[in-house]
């Protein structure tokens, strides 16, 4: 493997799962306030089924995608499958339920200190809940980091819907994975040090940001 | 006081500049002629088909191939599921059904090289030499003692069909035994397996070339015999999104130009020549039968 082709890998591994993280915010993060604020009985019976579905293995998930975006599943006049599209999907669902999650319990906590003050100054529910999250926002980026690095270090959705693809859908997992087979394990070791060490600069950049949010 | 409606705008906007900038660099990848190939493990690792599709590409230009490595099992499933427009694939049994399904249409044998049961230097179940069918007999028998292990790869591959072949040849049937390890995985990790637990296995000759340098346990043992030709053949899928892409690619894997690249690859594969190409026919008849 050249070293444009692990640059290449690299950056297309940051770009699908960035998006992915982004992507599942997008829903996430209104789904867990919505949660907090409501505190039904349903609200709670949803953040546990949230908190199981954190033990989905990836290649479950994966298959059950392969499923629909194959050409013979529902979704397969689309087209996406074995795409990078189709694994930024799969991450985002995937790592949908950590963000909500953690999210929610982020909200429990910041409740008292901040949402009630907000509503006590006359916020609607909304703008208080709003309100705490930006209140929690260093604590947030912690979540979504959490959530990013589970989706970058992920393998079985990368593999089952991007198929590894050369030069298209092969990700850093799905490298590591192929050197292994191959034989070639100091690859693979160079591969998972990148790896981690993308993910540590990448905590530790958060960190400094949020230190000044 | 935060307006919560300007937090879910900043989230979405970011949302879609991520995922906009993934679809446009996948625009820019995929331009052109797309042909989904579902191949089999052994020839992708063995840098084969990346070979051979650096080749295709030059005399090609616009033509995208995407190899998707999986075992023959898998890469047929997928071909029935209509995710796959060639599959690359050695073990005619299971050929002869998908082709008997429907699912595969016109195809053409490309390659060959031999399976070998290969297991540490000392030979515990005395096969050294022995025909393949007689030798896991005494595997089994050996197992039975106590004295050998065998490892499978338990994934459907061409390796383990003909695996089984052997097994089922020989009137026994080892699963569930105590010495018997299925790994599910690919060729490369179960000779690991098979290197660290000092056991007999059954391997294509080309991923075995690849690794033999750190499986300081093993050895071969038996790679004599019809039973242990490895045949590669090319199936056009029915039901496949880029027929003539997919032709292209079949025919130019069995041209001079194709041949000679895996010419370049002996002894891990052996290209047909006009004279082995009836021979190997009708041994694939053989073959898909047993």
């Amino acid at each position: 493997m050249t070293f444009d082709e692990v640059v290449a890998i690299i950056v297309r591994s940051l770009m699908i799962s960035g998006s992915a993280t982004a992507l599942a915010s997008v829903w996430s993060i209104p789904t867990a306030m919505k949660l907090v604020m409501s505190d039904s009985r349903a609200s709670r019976v949803l953040i546990d089924v949230s908190n199981a579905l954190t033990s989905m293995p990836t290649v479950i998930l994966g298959l059950i995608l392969y499923l629909v975006l194959s050409r013979s599943g529902p979704l397969g006049s689309l087209g996406i499958l074995y795409t990078p599209i189709a694994i930024t999907i799969g991450q985002s669902l995937l790592i949908t339920p950590y963000i909500i999650s953690l999210t929610v319990s982020l909200l429990f906590e910041k409740r008292r200190e901040v949402w009630e003050t907000a509503l006590s100054l006359g916020a609607t529910r909304w703008q208080a809940a709003a309100t705490a999250v930006k209140e929690g926002a260093a604590q947030l980026i912690t979540v979504m980091l959490i959530a990013f690095n589970r989706a970058i270090g992920e393998l079985g959705v990368a593999l089952m819907l991007g198929g590894n693809i050369k030069g298209f859908t092969r990700v850093m997992t799905t490298a590591i994975a192929l050197e292994v087979s191959r034989g070639d394990f100091s690859l693979a070791l160079t591969m998972g040090g990148a790896l981690l060490t993308l993910t540590m600069l990448i905590a530790i950049t958060t960190r400094l940001v949020s230190k000044i949010l | 006081m935060t307006q919560p409606h300007r937090l879910f705008i900043t989230l979405t906007l970011l949302a879609l500049i991520a995922v906009g900038a993934v679809i446009y660099q996948q625009y820019l990848t995929q331009g052109g002629q797309v042909l989904r190939v579902a191949t089999t493990t052994s020839l992708y690792a063995t840098g084969l088909l990346d070979a051979l599709g650096e080749a295709f590409r030059k005399s090609h230009p616009g033509a995208v191939v995407q190899f998707i490595a999986v075992g023959t099992g898998e890469a047929l499933r997928r071909a029935e599921m209509g995710d796959a427009d060639l599959v690359l694939v050695h073990a005619p049994a299971l050929e002869a059904e998908y082709i008997a399904k429907g699912v595969l249409g016109e195809g053409v044998i490309f390659a060959y090289n031999y399976f070998m049961i290969v297991g540490p230097s000392e030979d515990p179940a005395h096969i050294a030499g022995k025909d393949p069918v007689a030798a896991v007999r005494e595997i089994y028998r050996a197992g039975e003692l106590g004295y050998a292990f065998f490892v499978s790869r338990g994934d459907e591959s061409g390796t383990h069909v003909r695996e089984m072949t052997l097994w089922r040849l020989a009137g026994l049937e080892p699963d569930g035994k105590s010495w018997y390890l299925e790994t599910g995985s690919g060729m490369a990790e179960t000779l690991r397996v098979a290197n660290e637990r000092r056991a007999y296995t059954l391997t294509d000759v080309g991923t075995w070339l690849k690794l033999e340098k750190e499986l300081k346990e093993l050895q071969p043992l038996v790679a004599e015999g019809d039973i242990l030709l490895n045949i590669y053949s090319a199936y056009i899928v029915n039901q496949n999104k880029n027929n003539e892409l997919a032709r292209l690619f079949m025919e130019f894997i069995t041209s001079e130009e194709g041949q000679e690249i895996i010419r370049e690859f002996l002894p891990m594969f052996r290209p047909i020549g006009q004279d082995t190409i009836e021979e190997l026919r009708q041994r694939w008849e053989l073959l898909k039968e047993v």
